[in-house]
């Protein structure tokens, strides 16, 4: 979709007007959806797709993604949650997966940041050496 | 005692984790060799980016939620969605000896089926030029073995002069003899055990050529027994666009090692109007604003910062330089369009070459009116300085007068004789190609021009005295052009001596 200056200026602002203290209010994102419908401004159709890449973004750079191999205890759980907490900060959203293509060990992944501990990756590494 | 070492290794051993901090993000768009990455939070300007499958990337532009990669290679494979890593590595070259007579891509990947390059250091392929405490004022001649140039636009090393002009009108010949003059210096010194000489080392670099022509200057270079002093750096027009751009900085690295390790550097870049317009292709794909031409508004930076890099270090920084003889191609013979007037103001000086002059037979076509080196004549030896000093006005002050005399006005016989002397001059500098002449000859033969020893000659016998002369000297008086050679000025006893031989000469000489 064609996007000019001004829209993604618009889509910016308003993303910034639901930031609450370095995190995003989701009651604000809806309401300000909901506005932005109701008043159909001047390419309201490209703004709110900026503005749903941002929140997208936003939601990407503050979800945490765990994936092992198997079913993870709940005590290592929490540990897990508790450092990427202290290193990121609160408000990061933690989803658990299982990915039995990893063989074993664990894939944490912050926005994009990745912390590779699985075997499968050791042995891509390996592969590549060769 | 080894064990408390041991046990302390095996403690570190055991706290490294093996879980590796990567920074990853998306393919969000690729086409025309660009990608738009999102995420890479953390790439780092100009880093080389791993797409996987061997295909690396160059970041180029970092914006608030994604990054601008060029991609080095083959991007076909590249898909929508697909995952990047970056390195935290610079893009690099190999640098070093071991590239000398190899023909290698603008990765510095052999390109000429002779095997890996041997080469144990690399070099980034943008880094800041020199700075001025670092500098010197240029001093040492590069004798390019055309006698127009080494005569009257003489070019220093740590220079850059600009070669200039329409298309087929010599200019890559300019630099191949260049290479060839100084290959052959260089084989010389080899031989003869002279410690004193600085061989000069050629870099070539091809942009956006036909590959028939870079095969045919490697040939050229192969024939003349060049190639041991050379590397040829080539991103023809089939390249994609990326590669013709990082070309000369990759050249131009590979120069910088030679530079840094006290030795000297001779590049060529062939040419930058044409790396001017990949560039061009490259931001308009990234999307970056246009400007005149539409050129990005950094196309001065590009070949500013690309030829600053040319430079001459002094003594406490090993006394290497790079000199550079950038080429640029002019339309109809403008040189007021953008991308030449931004080159010329950036060099030391420009050798112009007229499509006039060259259909004219005045090979190689220099225009002198409209050729200058700007620092050169401090690194000219005195001998050159002595016979080519007035040439530059005789020439200028022929050209003024011919134009009157094609009116077809009774001159003086003043006015005569300059004319005369002035088409005497213009026979002795057309020089064939790949023909370079010593600078102990030219001194010699310019001697012979100025003291008048043609002036009895037909014009167009000129050439055919002067190749006879040369023989002359090379041949029955080698010991006074070595002496010349050695000392480098005509002292009045060696003037006397050569003014003996070239009587002798034209005695002779029917």
């Amino acid at each position: 979709m064609k996007i000019t200056k001004q829209q993604r200026r618009d889509a910016k602002q308003l993303f910034r007007g639901c930031v609450v203290n370095g995190l995003l209010d989701e009651d604000r994102a809806r309401r300000v959806v909901g506005q932005v419908v109701a008043q159909k401004p001047r390419g309201y159709v490209a703004i709110l797709a900026h503005f749903l890449r941002l929140v997208k973004l936003d939601v990407a750079r503050r979800t945490a993604k765990i994936e092992s191999a198997i079913q993870l205890p709940e005590n290592l759980r929490a540990s897990v949650q508790a450092n990427l907490e202290r290193r990121y900060g609160p408000g990061l959203n933690v989803s658990f997966s299982q990915n039995a293509g990893l063989i074993g060990g664990l894939r944490v992944q912050v926005g994009s940041d990745v912390y590779e501990g699985s075997i499968r990756a050791r042995l891509a590494e390996l592969a590549e050496s060769f | 005692m080894s064990n408390l070492l041991q046990e302390i290794e095996a403690q570190i051993a055991g706290v490294k984790t093996s879980v590796a901090k990567q920074n990853v993000g998306t393919v969000r768009e690729i086409g025309d060799g660009v990608a738009k990455i999102e995420g890479l939070t953390d790439a780092m300007l100009n880093e080389m980016l791993d797409f996987g499958n061997g295909v690396t990337g160059l970041a180029l532009n970092l914006e608030e939620t994604e990054v601008g990669a060029i991609i080095l290679g083959d991007y076909t494979g590249i898909k929508e969605g697909q995952e990047v890593r970056t390195t935290g590595k610079l893009l690099q070259v190999p640098v070093g000896k071991g590239l000398l007579g190899r023909v290698v891509n603008a990765l510095g990947q052999p390109v000429d089926g002779k095997g890996p390059v041997k080469s144990e250091a690399s070099y980034p392929v943008e880094k800041i030029a020199p700075g001025i405490i670092r500098r010197k004022s240029v001093s040492q001649p590069v004798q390019t073995g055309i006698m127009a140039i080494d005569a009257m636009i003489p070019i220093g090393r740590g220079q850059r002069e600009l070669i200039i002009g329409d298309r087929s009108t010599g200019k890559t010949t300019i630099g191949i003899d260049t290479i060839i003059s100084n290959a052959r210096q260089n084989k010389a010194a080899e031989a003869a055990g002279d410690k004193e000489y600085r061989p000069l080392y050629s870099i070539y670099v091809g942009v956006g050529q036909k590959q028939s022509n870079i095969a045919r200057v490697v040939n050229v270079l192969e024939e003349a027994g060049a190639m041991p002093y050379t590397i040829v750096v080539v991103a023809s027009a089939s390249d994609s666009a990326t590669n013709q751009y990082l070309a000369p900085f990759a050249g131009c690295a590979m120069g910088e090692w030679f530079m840094d390790n006290a030795m000297d550097a001779l590049i060529i870049y062939d040419d930058l109007s044409k790396h001017a317009v990949a560039y061009r292709q490259v931001s308009l794909v990234l999307k970056r604003p246009s400007g005149r031409e539409a050129y990005p508004g950094d196309v001065f930076y590009l070949h500013s910062r690309l030829l600053e890099r040319s430079a001459r270090l002094n003594e406490k920084y090993g006394n290497g330089s790079l000199t550079a003889l950038p080429i640029i191609e002019t339309q109809l013979g403008d040189v007021s369009a953008y991308i030449p007037t931004n080159v010329i103001s950036i060099t030391d000086g420009q050798i112009y070459l007229e499509t006039d002059l060259f259909y004219q037979g005045v090979r190689p076509a220099i225009s002198v009116g409209l050729s200058v080196s700007r620092v050169g004549s401090a690194a000219q030896i005195k001998a050159m300085k002595q016979v080519a000093g007035r040439i530059k006005l005789d020439l200028a002050q022929f050209r003024e007068l011919a134009a009157f005399a094609q009116f077809g006005s009774d001159l003086d016989a003043a006015t005569q004789a300059k004319i005369e002397r002035g088409k005497r001059i213009v026979e002795v500098f057309k020089q064939p190609q790949y023909n370079p002449i010593s600078v102990e000859v030219q001194a010699a033969v310019l001697w012979a021009a100025q003291n008048g020893y043609f002036d009895d000659v037909a014009v167009e016998k000129v050439k055919d005295c002067q190749n006879k002369l040369t023989e002359y000297l090379t041949t029955r008086k080698s010991q006074l052009t070595v002496k010349i050679a050695k000392e480098k000025a005509l002292s009045d006893a060696l003037t006397a001596e050569l003014k003996a031989a070239v009587t002798e000469f034209k005695q002779t000489y029917k």
